[in-house]
């Protein structure tokens, strides 16, 4: 059941993960629009600095469940391989805790920011005065995943420590291996 | 306070607490036991203002021009074209490693990737050719730490951030110390190989006409390095706009080798995503961090600290070095450079020296860090590639390297020139 709803939490991070990088992708276009015509024509589109700052904190916030399952976040291993092997899983569960428990702070924060953003109608303040609730809902719910995805984690964490499956607990919140990270950064 | 500070910090980095957390946690325990003011209820809003920086942009920018350029294949090209030109000099591929390093570097920012993608094409050939090993799997990973130096690095754009510094300038700067430094390298590789002529392996001549035919190949890399840094120089372009640009000419690129496609571009996406999301929250709690540290005045006491010394100015700075090196040996280095620069940078610049200058300096030692033992996650790399042998061979061989790039922090100290003349001209 919690290794099903794991996978499809999964799922959905990569899709976000995928969506966020395709509007990275249409920034990039729309900023090189506005610098081809701003030099060549002397035209400005006017915003495509808004719009890619909008485009970019969405997609970033988005790819934080990403990254976690993943365990992309950097975690400094140079004390870890000195700890007895059986407390190693606890020092991977404590860095997520800590990770998680940090995030949380920042969502219980930006709800309530996001809730004013609502209530007051808030607009950017530029020429385009953009309904600031259109970018910062997706980022909220960015955070949001984050924090369920790690909570997920942790508990399934929990239950495969439970049932001695060790490579399992190390595959979710162990500290990636050289080769590993490797393979990330080559084709 | 202070040392509070600082125990806080090791507890939580030692016990490989996610970094991100560690800076985050620090400064929520400072505001609660430091500060009269609820500071985190600034955390969504600094969040907010940071992650969708425009200058930030460039982050994600930058990261997907060289996910982008690695799987448009022009690496092994470039390396047999740089070959070509540099294999007559006495150590014959290992310039090609250190030049084809600089000019990946230049368009990747990442080292480890710059490290694992060019150590996959030269390490097979140090049996075929007659090479010592060790300094040959040196060159691999000192010329993957380039990448920090020469423009455009993704570490200046971090840096100016932190220490409110102009990336275009900072860009300026390390054009000329990070060219210089790949010239130092190489040049240590050609003293190794007159002292000892049997490490060189075997020497590669080729012809003028060869050379001319392999031009092509280097002209990918070399015209994606022109279109986003020479946009930057001729100030068409801020650095994001140029990441921009970088982004659209490496799709380009790719298109035209016959290697764009849905596949690629998803895989592009996800290196990228999966990179700007674990460095986006670490800036995110660096920056309240920062925050919380000024307002309870720690920055302040540190550097207070410091200049209360009563050393000179260049003392300061050598010690500073000394120091900045010795946690280079065991700290992973982006999360040296959040941590060390705003704290640091302060104390430098009220001794007198430049930031834009001091940007660079701490460049150099960002790169010392990436080949110094125990923990250098080059020399890792380039371990996890070769696959057998002992871990000793390339520390061994990294270290003439580690020589190199203190004779470039004491060029650095002895001639600032050498980091601010190119800006200089500009602003």
């Amino acid at each position: 059941m919690l290794d099903r709803l794991l996978n499809s939490t999964r799922k959905v991070s990569l899709w976000l993960t995928w969506a966020g990088g395709t509007l990275i992708v249409l920034s990039a276009f729309l900023v090189t629009l506005e610098v081809l015509l701003r030099k060549f024509f002397n035209i400005s589109l006017g915003g495509a600095d808004e719009i890619s700052g909008y485009a970019f904190g969405v997609a970033t916030t988005l790819a934080f469940s990403y990254a976690l399952f993943e365990r992309a976040h950097i975690r400094v291993d140079a004390l870890l391989g000195t700890f007895p092997k059986a407390l190693r899983p606890i020092i991977n569960f404590f860095g997520l805790v800590m990770l998680i428990g940090f995030a949380l702070v920042v969502v219980v924060m930006v709800w309530s920011m996001v809730s004013d953003t609502l209530e007051n109608g808030s607009r950017s303040i530029t020429p385009m005065r953009v309904p600031l609730a259109i970018p910062q809902i997706p980022w909220l719910i960015g955070w949001m995943l984050f924090v369920f995805s790690g909570v997920l984690i942790g508990l399934v964490a929990i239950q495969r420590y439970l049932s001695g499956d060790e490579n399992g607990v190390q595959e979710l919140i162990g500290v990636k291996s050289l080769d590993e990270q490797i393979q990330d950064e080559t084709v | 306070m202070l040392i509070k500070t600082l125990l806080i910090l090791l507890a939580l980095i030692g016990l490989a607490v996610p970094i991100a957390a560690s800076l985050g946690w620090l400064g929520l325990i400072l505001q609660w036991t430091d500060s009269p003011m609820p500071l985190h209820r600034a955390i969504s809003d600094m969040a907010w203002q940071t992650s969708t920086d425009f200058l930030l942009v460039a982050i994600p920018m930058f990261v997907m021009m060289g996910e982008i350029l690695l799987r448009a294949g022009i690496t092994e090209k470039m390396y047999d074209g740089i070959v070509k030109w540099l294999g007559w000099l006495p150590g014959g591929l290992m310039h090609s490693n250190i030049g084809s390093s600089a000019l990946f570097a230049a368009t990747s920012g990442s080292s480890v990737a710059t490290a694992a993608t060019i150590g996959t094409v030269a390490v097979p050939q140090i049996k075929k050719r007659g090479y010592n090993e060790s300094l040959f799997l040196g060159t691999v990973a000192a010329g993957g730490t380039l990448g920090i130096l020469i423009p455009p690095s993704i570490n200046l754009i971090l840096y100016g951030l932190l220490t409110n510094t102009s990336v275009p300038e900072l860009y300026l700067a390390g054009f000329i110390p990070g060219f210089l430094l790949a010239l130092l390298f190489m040049a240590t590789v050609v003293v190794a190989c007159i002292v000892k002529p049997e490490w060189g392996g075997e020497k590669l001549l080729y012809t003028w006409g060869e050379r001319l035919r392999a031009l092509p190949s280097l002209v990918p890399p070399l015209g994606i390095f022109v279109v986003v840094v020479g946009s930057i120089y001729a100030g068409w372009a801020t650095p994001t706009e140029a990441a921009a640009l970088g982004v659209v000419a490496s799709m380009i690129l790719a298109t035209v080798n016959g290697k764009m496609s849905i596949d690629m571009m998803r895989q592009a996406i996800e290196g990228t995503m999966r990179t700007t999301a674990m460095i986006m929250l670490i800036i995110i709690a660096a920056v309240f961090l920062n925050f919380v540290l000024s307002i309870i005045g720690l920055t302040q006491a540190l550097t207070d600290f410091v200049t209360g010394l009563g050393w000179t100015p260049m003392q300061t700075m050598l010690m500073i070095v000394a120091v900045l090196i010795l946690i280079g040996c065991f700290m992973e280095t982006l999360s040296m450079l959040l941590t060390m620069a705003p704290l640091i940078t302060p104390i430098v610049v009220a001794l007198g020296f430049d930031p834009v200058w001091f940007g660079i300096l701490l460049m150099v030692l960002l790169e010392t860090a990436l080949i110094t033992p125990p923990i250098g996650i080059n020399l890792y790399v380039v371990q996890g590639i070769r696959k057998a042998g002992p871990m000793i061979d390339v520390i061994k061989g990294a270290l003439p390297f580690v020589l190199t790039m203190f004779v470039m922090l004491g060029l650095l100290l002895a001639f600032p020139q050498l980091a601010l003349w190119l800006p200089s001209l500009f602003y």
